[in-house]
């Protein structure tokens, strides 16, 4: 929201500097974005009055002019074409700084000294909708009646400074001047100037209102509608003082009539519009929602078709304007009109939030309406709109407007206590501080014992509690009180127990040992491009992504099925930039799109996904890492061949906990490898960590150990290479019965000389008793069974 | 006459051991006096010729030498192996400043740092760590926060929406409700995790984390926020940090503040990092709306609650010097092994 800092100054009296009423503002919660000097690039400039004009001795496009300046004259020379003697003329001298960068100085030109430039309008930062001559391609040749040598600033009203405030959305009031004057006066201590509202009524026509203009409202979203008519209307260029206030503010000055509906929007905050009477059908204004396939032609030259979901004001047969965001074209004010309908309405803040989204039009009067606009407004709106025909005299006020009101908004009475207000703030604010402070603010409050009798007006529509009374308390009376309390940590609370998330703790274990393996933790973006089903063969459950429905863009238009994309592209970009060795984590959520019972949400699991690509690794250090991980929780699980369609058949594996799926892990399928445009030996494994930690805590059952020393043995064996060591492994345990105690794979070695389909197994037992230490023969024995085991199952045939 | 010599040998065994060069001349020595044929050996065999009377004497002073000789020798030994130990350490000396080996670690990523962080801080201080759905329904995500269907407060965040009821949530905040709904007071609350909004440049990423904080109990007030957070602040950046309020507006609480922390890197002198205030832009927080409480079935007469939350992207940034937020997203290992 723009203010000026001369409009604010005229509604509420207060003198401080630009800088200081800034700062308060910002301190009491209206934050001053900007504070922008509109004379920054105007010193040194003057009003000057072309005394003589002569040819340049040397160059025949320039001429010399003699200028008076008012305290001296002084010799400029210039290219210009449409200057003449006598003309008025805004002259930069030395030192200027003009908008567009130029700095002048005395200079010579062609051998004749020049004092300074004469200046066009944009030179001056302006343009022909703020004053006449402005616009065009030569120098700004102003009215005969300026003083000479009156600073360029004064002359043009180009001295005010303008604030941009940022106004939160619970304060719909202050998208005005007056109230973030209102802000000004609180902080300030002073009350606000009263609003000229007063204006003449054309009493000697016997013509009202509503001899012009009929009003009928025939939909619930419109609280209000004010309509008044003006007669014998002058179209013409607004004085500048106007002019000045809303170029200041960034709003093109058009006429006397779209001017004021303009100076009131900003000034008051209410939206008017403005219609041509004669081109209001049968003189009947009609408040209703549009028919579907209604058109308009709007203002800003579009055409809209319209729906039941926007609110119209049409004529008898059809609509003139979007009600609150865009007039039409047909209707409006133009040079032609003689009588013009004024309209100040209150509507319903979320049509026309509605309107304006889905027509994708933001108007000055839209971002008004769907803030909310107090039904009290459009009265004063409507009186500050006369008052300014009148003072301007562009029309004349038929007696009567039209009010057709559906809702009422007057000042609320609330009760408020002044130990919940200090209970909420947890400081002492003194009762009469408080009272002082809500006055100021426009809400009138009485002391009554330990309660405030507050009447709340209606442009405060967001105080309804004492929450509401204690945030304006103390954004007024500062919050640096609390600069210098030392309060305790929860003095007055009831101790609670503090816990930790049971899957955020073991994913920190996860973590913590992946790095210790080496690994780097990746946070990628959950938003994919919807190519990952593709790129990693995906055919399960994992095709139904949950898209967005209003993407940035497509590459992350979808939520991630599958934790393995993200690590693949990150994986990538390391190798794009030239990193190697690569050991890369994430933990996150990946997304399907299927019914969850009891939700309108999609499923949402926690995966822990890894991926290597390094030389001197291969799937059994990666299965090395996942049993590791696995081992920090109380899972039982086995492993099967994977049927991940992305990893490679043959050298992968699914864990699974009973049917249910748990992770996986392996070598990257050859073809996927390629469509994330990776070499061949990729490795990567996925953890389904929500399951993990949901499991019970990890138990340990410790049996009593032997006194007597363990007994070892080697054992190589020849089998086929269909045979799996996990089998044998199994045998060994069996065969050993009573004496197991631990047997492990120390080689596997294949050669031509074993045979074809061929590899030599080497295990290591290690056996142990109870109760005595093992003789020779005891574990002769026991070998020699394992051996038979092994010939019998797997046709093992000792090395 | 034989003490005499017993003294003598004494004297002159004891310089030679002094005198020895290695094991092998203390081995000849200690042949010399003990062997067969050692000097000792002899003059032992000479006290047939000692008379009775003094046999005691002169055995006792042959005694004595043997034990002084025998420890000398000794000594020495223990010497000369010191020495040959001290020689093959020397030896096997390695060049220290040599890389090591077969134990490169990596790295966690910073924000996830700053989430094992705060959550520790706060698990201390008493507050549960709690999850919520990224996918989140309009009510949770905005009706329950006070924030209705078409209001003005929504455009404050640029949404994702998955349907017309279901979005990706745009705060953390969204927890709130859901655990409101499902706790009585008092409690305390933190959720950190990934929040969204649909808006993408220079110093805005899609994606980012947030830390949401609520506690709910009787008579919870600012002068509680006020503690809490600094508590947090200072266990977060330093003993020194301050921080200050600033009146602010969020639909969910009332009041509303913002909270600025002390610069961390300058201690509030001003820098690059704080654009010369002193203070960092951090937090938002306040006392939780009585309307969001009775929403959630929290009676709002009885009790009160503050929230508080803020960007951990932003956290993490100060916390290590990083400059570009996007450098969280694209996991480069040149960027990640900084914080090894």
């Amino acid at each position: 929201m723009k203010v000026t800092y001369n409009w604010l100054k005229e509604l509420t009296g207060v003198n401080a500097s630009p800088e200081e009423i800034a700062k308060k503002l910002t301190s009491a919660g209206m934050e001053v974005e900007e504070i922008v000097y509109q004379n920054e690039h105007l010193h040194d400039v003057v009003v000057g009055k072309i005394l003589k004009i002569e040819k340049h001795p040397q160059a025949d496009r320039l001429v010399v002019c003699q200028v008076d300046i008012g305290k001296e004259i002084v010799q400029i020379i210039t290219a210009a074409t449409n200057v003449f003697e006598g003309a008025i003329v805004p002259v930069s001298l030395p030192g200027a700084d003009l908008v567009n960068g130029i700095k002048i100085q005395k200079a010579k030109m062609r051998g004749v000294e020049s004092c300074g430039m004469f200046c066009s309008g944009e030179e001056l930062g302006i343009d022909e909708n703020y004053f006449a001559g402005a616009g065009v391609n030569g120098i700004l040749i102003l009215p005969s009646d300026m003083k000479i040598g009156q600073p360029i600033e004064d002359a043009l009203m180009l001295n005010d400074v303008v604030f941009d405030v940022g106004i939160t959305p619970n304060r719909a009031d202050c998208m005005s001047v007056i109230g973030i004057a209102r802000e000004v006066c609180a902080l300030y201590g002073v009350k606000l100037k009263k609003l000229n509202l007063s204006y003449d009524i054309d009493v000697y026509a016997k013509d009202t209102v509503r001899d012009y203009i009929n009003v009928k409202v025939e939909t619930e979203n419109c609280y209000r509608y004010m309509a008044s008519a003006i007669t014998d209307v002058k179209i013409e260029k607004s004085p500048l003082w106007m002019r000045a206030r809303l170029n200041a503010i960034g709003i093109k000055p058009i006429n006397t009539l779209v001017d004021i509906t303009n100076y009131v929007l900003v000034e008051i905050g209410q939206p008017l519009h403005a219609f041509d009477q004669k081109l209001i059908g049968n003189n009947q204004i009609i408040v209703r929602q549009a028919q579907k396939g209604e058109v308009i032609d709007a203002l800003n030259h579009n055409t809209y078709s319209l729906d039941e979901n926007v609110m119209v004001i049409a004529d008898d047969k059809k609509p003139m304007v979007i009600a609150g965001v865009i007039g039409g074209i047909d209707s409006c004010i133009n040079p032609d009109t003689k009588t013009c309908v004024l309209e100040a309405a209150v509507f319903d803040l979320k049509s026309i939030r509605v309107t304006s989204r889905k027509l994708g039009v933001r108007t000055d009067s839209s971002a008004r309406y769907e803030k909310g606009v107090n039904v009290a407004n459009a009265e004063i709106g409507m009186a500050r709109a006369l008052h300014l025909v009148s003072l301007l005299k562009c029309g004349k006020v038929a007696r009567g407007i039209i009010d057709i009101a559906s809702r009422k908004n007057e000042s609320r009475k609330i009760v408020g206590s002044i130990d919940k207000i200090n209970e909420i703030l947890g400081v002492e604010i003194p009762k009469q501080d408080m009272v002082r402070i809500l006055n100021s603010l426009g809400i009138e409050t009485a002391l009554l014992g330990n309660k405030l009798n507050c009447i709340v007006p209606p442009f405060r529509e967001d105080i309804e509690n004492d929450n509401d009374l204690a945030e304006e308390i103390i954004r007024l009376y500062g919050y640096d009180v609390y600069d210098k309390i030392n309060y305790k940590l929860f003095e007055n609370s009831k101790i609670t127990e503090g816990c930790h998330h049971p899957r955020l703790l073991l994913e920190r274990k996860f973590r913590n040992a992946l790095v210790e393996h080496g690994f780097y933790e990746n946070i990628s973006y959950t938003l994919v491009s919807p190519d990952l089903v593709q790129k990693l063969n995906l055919k399960d459950e994992r095709v139904n992504l949950v898209k967005i429905a209003n993407p940035i863009s497509e590459d992350i238009s979808c939520l991630r099925s599958s934790i393995a994309h993200s690590l693949l592209l990150n994986l990538n970009y390391n190798l794009s930039v030239g990193n190697k060795d690569l050991k890369l984590f994430e933990c996150g959520k990946i997304f399907i799109s299927q019914k969850v019972e009891n939700s309108d949400l999609p499923l949402e699991k926690d995966m822990i996904g890894m991926v290597v690509l390094s030389n001197n690794f291969d799937f059994f250090n990666l299965k090395g890492i996942v049993e590791n991980l696995l081992n920090k929780t109380s899972v039982n699980y086995r492993i099967e061949r994977s049927k991940e369609p992305y990893l490679h058949p043959g050298i992968s594996a699914d864990i699974m906990v009973s049917d249910f799926k748990i992770g996986s892990f392996g070598k990257i399928h050859p073809v996927v490898a390629q469509n994330y445009d990776l070499p061949e030996n990729v490795y990567y494994a996925e953890l389904d960590s929500g399951y993990l930690a949901n499991l019970p805590e990890k138990k340990y059952n410790v049996q009593n150990i032997s006194k007597f020393p363990i007994v070892e043995r080697d054992l190589a064996v020849v089998v086929d290479e269909q045979v799996k060591v996990g089998d044998m492994l199994d045998v060994i345990k069996s065969a050993c019965g009573k004496l197991y105690y631990e047997a492990s794979l120390f080689d596997i070695y294949r050669n031509e000389n074993l045979g074809n389909n061929k590899k030599s197994l080497a295990f290591n037992i290690k056996l142990s008793d109870m109760n005595k230490t093992l003789t020779d023969e005891e574990v002769a024995q026991v070998i020699k069974k394992v051996l038979k085991a092994f010939t019998y199952k797997f046709g093992a045939v000792l090395r | 006459m034989i003490k005499e010599e017993l003294i003598q040998l004494n004297e002159k065994f004891e310089n030679e051991i002094k005198g020895a060069q290695d094991a092998k001349q203390l081995n000849e020595i200690k042949v010399k006096i003990f062997g067969k044929m050692g000097a000792l050996t002899i003059l032992s065999k000479s006290m047939r010729d000692v008379s009775a009377e003094e046999r005691p004497t002169i055995g006792a002073l042959i005694n004595h030498v043997r034990n002084n000789l025998e420890e000398k020798i000794s000594q020495k030994e223990d010497a000369f192996k010191q020495e040959e130990l001290m020689k093959k350490l020397d030896n096997e000396k390695v060049d220290i400043t040599e890389p090591s080996k077969g134990f490169e670690v990596g790295a966690l990523h910073p924000i996830s740092r700053v989430i094992d962080k705060l959550t520790d801080i706060c698990v201390e201080m008493g507050f549960s760590v709690v999850e919520g759905p990224e996918v989140e329904t309009d009510y949770y995500n905005f009706e329950a926060m006070n924030i209705p269907k078409n209001h003005p407060s929504r455009d404050m965040q640029d949404t994702f929406f998955i349907t017309e009821n279901t979005l990706l949530r745009s705060q953390t905040s969204a927890v709130q409700a859901r655990e409101m709904e499902k706790r009585k007071p008092p409690f305390k609350i933190v959720c950190p995790g990934k929040t969204y909004r649909n808006e993408s440049d220079s110093t805005h990423s899609p994606i980012f984390h947030q830390l949401e904080g609520l506690v709910v109990d009787e008579k919870i007030s600012m002068a509680d926020l006020k503690a809490m957070l600094t508590t947090l602040m200072k266990r977060l950046y330093g003993d020194d940090t301050t921080i200050r309020f600033r009146p602010s507006f969020f639909p969910f609480t009332e009041p509303s503040i913002e909270v600025d922390v002390s610069c961390p890197n300058c201690h509030g002198k001003g820098c690059s990092t704080c654009k010369g205030t002193g203070m960092l832009e951090l937090l938002g927080a306040g006392i939780v709306n009585p309307k969001v409480l009775e929403m959630s079935g929290i009676d709002s007469k009885k009790y009160s609650g503050f929230a508080f939350g803020f960007g951990l992207d932003r956290v993490a940034m100060i916390l290590n010097g990083i400059t570009n937020i996007r450098n969280f997203y694209k996991n480069d290992v040149r960027f990640l092994k900084q914080m090894r």
